[in-house]
């Protein structure tokens, strides 16, 4: 076994610390820790060695000789790379605009976690998940589907989608595996408003989940499969429903292939606004419900959307909505991003645990997500006693269709 | 990795602490643990960052688990130093001796909220923005509100003897506490207030101890809970910016603003023309500034409507009175909201040939009386000056004066000249050069009458060498509680200069 | 609705506003580029400057909220700046 301390054969550690010196130091040298209560996985542990402000330090400590890669592996596991902290961060947010030098706490993490993989710090759940995505090109979901390319398409049965044109859906693996009820609702609310899409010949996962557990070859190799694929059906735009692929497709994409990366993303939510709002899709169902409404932190935080999925509940007629604003919600998470319910399931359970208490103490019958992969553990976390929906699914049901999947 | 422990702490002393704690999670001897919780925001020499390293964390639950572990100090003389939320601006929770760091962030519980008697009793793990968003529905607020609002905890506040931006209409945290938890240095648990019950105010039974135990920088023991005040919460902000071609008019502004007798003044912020200067590289409100713009004085109010309109109008009079002009609406209402996360962005800084470089950021905190400071300014800017000029790697940020007396706008000021400090080149030579100039700015306000810190705590090096100075005839008195209350020393040692009570 | 093109993400060129600041976005002030030599600037896609100015404005907008029911202020317009450059 290779010996990883700076001051032996620490040449891994050492390019890594090189690279990522910068953002160390320009959290480092402010040390204010405005990141603290925002971080869903700091409100639970209280443990110091979660913050994003460890996670810098210690590639300050890396530097100094203090500490090296299998010291805070552990540490860095402690993470749902919701975006939080970074857009919290005075540096980001204050100033970030200003300098073009921003916080990029997902970034440090995920390249710590691959700096892991590399040197033999591999976590084992981790491990395990990402040698089944090799096997089936897809997330293993725990699902009544099962996962490989033969069933990914399932979903889709009865709905007669082509394959390719201009416009691909991309649809998520926790969505085609799991939770199809999410795929179908915004399939047929498409079809219902008359637009034109496929799908790919061979869908792969987008990637995303592998490079945010530190497996950036696999998701390399994942992201050059299905440009080519979007590439072999005619593809010019990519209808991105789940705001996990919509970060990969306009960010992990482009950072990979510069300017080879010729699609344009459009993203679910937005779209659907956008029928409703031209009158191409008509909300006549009422719906008489009182719900609130979980901003995804893949749409609220990292991508700074909010206003299209509020549009869209005020859209459905008969609809309660009791609304808990964007800016709060920058410290509310389901707990099920970055692969934390893999290896801390209990950090999980008890993040949606406390994401479904609020939302219970508003007194509503629903909590409304955007993002299918909160919707697995908040459902979990509700126990019944709230329902979670997805908006698609909601507004499905207030244009008057009938999805046929399980939820 | 492995860095040595450097007190008594062993293999079998962490055993009989997770036999305290009962949770393994909960006691961390390993590396990374313990190099998380060794700085603070304050300047660091990062270059020894193993010599100010706790021996081992624990993350307690409960008043008893403290007590067992700093008896467990006493028996072994292991060092205790009390952690909160570890973003002071001062070195109080820094470990000078290794030891057991005792880090009460899961001691974040609201244990009680009374809105009869008003007042809400929690852990010293909270946070004031966290705790503002559970009392809100309640209609009241507990306005401790430092430039590190959204990330202090309670416990820390109580510790540095806080103060809070809008202390001159609240108070500071030594006035929002009412009463408190506290395990003492030998381990006892004592309730420490002003006077009797948990939630009486004001009391001349016994000995006043509560003042004692909020600023004591950790070297008197560790709150375990507290009791607060609850405060209605205000109906209308109000705040006001003027721009001034002269230094001494706004100084002129400033004290007949805190003079006015308006009672819901909140506080007033005076910045010097190197402020100024600091700002119009960065900061969009001052960016686009005319260059006659030398200095700026901030004023803030809170109440009921029915106050702060009426006063509000007074403001604008006094404020333009000599020559101050308003700033505007836009920049009045968007710099005072973000004076509450106001601690210094690194990238602020400048090396002598203007290039950005992320420093870290001392923060001065003296406090000074009004007829001061306008020479304050001039013997500080000075000093820093030498410094930039001997070791390139300071860079001035200009100067705050705020209002520093609790309820008392017209008292004393906490003045605050920020200084950046490029780390990635400190080295031994440059840190002596750091802690000298330290020394010199803390030296003038003495001179001058007034104290080192107004709130951050003298607790490092360059500070903590003239605490007894300014101590003066009391220091003895200092010295004998000290050792009265902490026979081992084990107490948050070395801090402040409080090892002289044991020679 | 937004259509993301990778292409509509380059920031444009920069405009002189004082020595030590240029704008490329309206009202959004950067610091002049020579300056990042020491310390590089990042690669910040338009929308990612976007999203930091909006959220920006909420945080404040949150933070006025988080401690009065109400915000006064004198609603009277700068003293210090001529009309025309007031910031929108």
């Amino acid at each position: 076994m290779a010996d990883y301390s700076p001051n032996g054969d620490g040449e891994l550690q050492r390019e890594f610390v090189e690279r990522w010196r910068n953002n160390a130091y320009g959290c480092y040298s402010s040390g204010h820790k405005f990141c603290r209560e925002v971080c869903p996985v700091m409100q639970v542990t209280r443990n110091e060695n979660h913050t994003p402000t460890a996670f810098h330090a210690h590639i300050v400590a890396m530097e100094k000789g203090v500490l090296s890669v299998e010291d805070v592996a552990d540490d860095f596991v402690h993470c749902t790379q919701c975006g939080a902290c970074e857009l919290r961060c005075p540096n980001t947010l204050f100033t970030g605009d200003f300098y073009r030098h921003r916080t990029r706490t997902v970034d440090v993490v995920k390249a710590m976690r691959a700096l892991m993989v590399a040197t033999g710090n591999e976590r084992e759940g981790w491990k395990l998940w990402n040698e089944r995505l090799v096997e089936a090109h897809n997330e293993p979901v725990l699902g009544d589907t099962p996962v490989s390319q033969e069933h990914v398409r399932d979903w889709a049965e009865g709905l007669d989608i082509p394959e390719g044109g201009e416009s691909v859906l991309f649809v998520d693996c926790e969505a085609a595996f799991y939770r199809t009820s999410y795929s179908r609702a915004f399939a047929l609310l498409l079809q219902k408003a008359g637009v034109e899409f496929g799908l790919m010949r061979e869908q792969w996962c987008c990637g995303g989940p592998a490079a945010e557990m530190g497996y950036a070859d696999l998701a390399r190799k994942h992201a050059e499969h299905n440009v080519a694929d979007w590439r072999a059906v005619g593809a010019k735009r990519i209808l991105a429903p789940d705001p996990h692929d919509y970060i990969a497709f306009t960010e992990d994409y482009p950072a990979l292939f510069g300017d080879d990366y010729e699609f344009e993303i459009v993203l679910g939510v937005e779209l659907i606004a956008e029928l409703v709002r031209d009158g191409r899709l008509e909300l006549t169902q009422p719906v008489e419900r009182t719900v609130t409404y979980h901003d995804p932190c893949r749409l609220n935080k990292r991508k700074g959307v909010h206003e299209a999925p509020r549009e869209l509940l005020r859209a459905i007629p008969g609809l309660e909505f009791k609304d808990v604003d964007h800016v709060t919600q920058w410290s509310y998470c389901s707990g099920g991003g970055g692969g934390l319910p893999i290896e801390k399931p209990e950090i999980t359970a008890e993040i949606s645990g406390r994401r479904v208490a609020r939302a219970e103490g508003l007194e509503v019958d629903a909590l409304i997500s955007a993002c299918p992969w909160s919707e697995r553990p908040l459902t979990e976390a509700a126990d019944g006693r709230l329902e979670v929906m997805d908006l698609f699914e909601l507004v499905a049901v207030a244009a008057g269709i009938e999805v046929g999947a399980r939820p | 990795m492995s860095v040595a422990f450097k007190s008594a702490v062993d293999d079998a002393v962490v055993d009989e602490l997770r036999a305290i704690i009962g949770d393994d999670d909960r006691v961390l001897p390993n590396v990374s643990s313990r190099a998380s919780r060794t700085r603070v925001p304050a300047p660091f020499p990062v270059h020894r960052w193993s010599e100010f390293m706790p021996d081992v964390a624990v993350l307690p639950v409960s008043a008893e688990e403290v007590s067992e572990v700093v008896k467990l100090a006493n028996r072994l003389r292991i060092p205790v130093v009390p952690r909160a939320g570890g973003t002071g601006l001062s070195d109080g929770a820094v470990p000078l001796r290794g030891g057991i760091c005792v880090d009460v962030k899961l001691m974040n519980k609201i244990h009680e909220i009374d809105l009869d008697d008003r007042t809400v009793t929690v852990g010293p793990g909270i946070n004031m923005l966290k705790l503002n968003e559970e009392l809100r529905p309640h209609g009241v607020f507990y306005p401790d509100d430092p430039a590190s609002y959204p990330c202090s905890l309670v416990g820390g506040r109580i510790g540095t003897g806080g103060w809070s931006l809008l202390g001159s209409r609240f108070g500071h945290t030594r006035d929002l506490v009412i009463s408190m938890q506290v395990v003492l240095p030998t381990g006892e648990i004592a309730e420490i207030g002003d006077g009797g019950g948990r939630k009486l105010r004001k009391s001349s039974t016994g000995l006043t101890l509560k003042q004692l135990f909020t600023g004591h920088q950790g070297t008197l023991g560790i709150t375990t809970e507290a009791t607060l005040e609850l405060v209605p919460r205000p109906e209308l902000e109000f705040a006001a910016f003027f721009a001034f071609d002269d230094y001494m008019k706004a100084h002129r502004t400033t004290g007949a603003l805190t003079r006015s007798g308006l009672a819901t003044l909140a506080g007033v912020v005076l910045f010097d023309e190197w402020k100024l200067r600091y700002l119009r590289r960065d900061d969009e409100a001052y960016i686009p500034q005319p260059p006659w713009v030398q200095a700026v004085v901030a004023v803030a109010m809170y109440g009921t409507r029915a106050e702060v309109e009426p006063a509000s109008k007074v403001v604008m009079e006094l404020g333009r009175a000599d020559g101050g002009k308003y700033l505007g609406d836009e920049i009045s209402e968007g710099d005072w909201a973000s004076r509450h996360d106001r601690y210094a962005t690194p990238l602020h800084g400048r090396t002598k040939d203007g290039q950005v470089v992320p420093m870290s950021w001392h923060c001065e905190d003296a406090a000074l009386n009004y007829s001061v400071l306008p020479k304050v300014r001039e013997e500080w800017h000075a000093i820093v000056e030498r410094y930039i000029e001997r070791y390139g790697i300071f860079d001035d940020w200009g100067m705050f004066c705020y209002t520093n007396g609790a309820y008392k706008p017209w008292a004393d000021y906490l003045v605050e000249i920020d200084v950046g400090i490029w780390e990635q080149k400190l080295d031994d030579e440059n840190w002596a050069g750091w802690v000298a100039c330290k020394r010199e700015i803390a030296e003038v306000a003495l001179k001058h009458g007034g104290s080192i810190t107004a709130c951050h705590g003298a607790t490092r090096e360059g500070d903590a060498e003239l605490v007894p100075t300014e101590m003066g005839s009391a220091w003895p008195v200092v010295k004998r509680i000290k050792r009265a209350l902490d026979p081992n020393n084990i107490m948050n040692p070395g801090k402040q200069m409080l090892d002289e009570a044991y020679k | 609705m937004s259509i993301f093109r990778l292409g509509d993400q380059k920031p444009p060129e920069p405009r002189r506003v004082t020595d030590d600041v240029v704008e490329r976005f309206a009202h959004v002030y950067e610091v002049e580029p020579e300056k990042m030599q020491t310390f590089p600037q990042q690669d910040l896609p338009a929308w990612d400057t976007h999203r930091i100015v909006a959220a920006r404005w909420d945080h404040l907008s949150w933070m006025h909220d988080h401690f009065a029911d109400d915000v006064l202020v004198a609603g009277l317009p700068s003293e210090t700046m001529p009309e025309e450059e007031e910031a929108g």
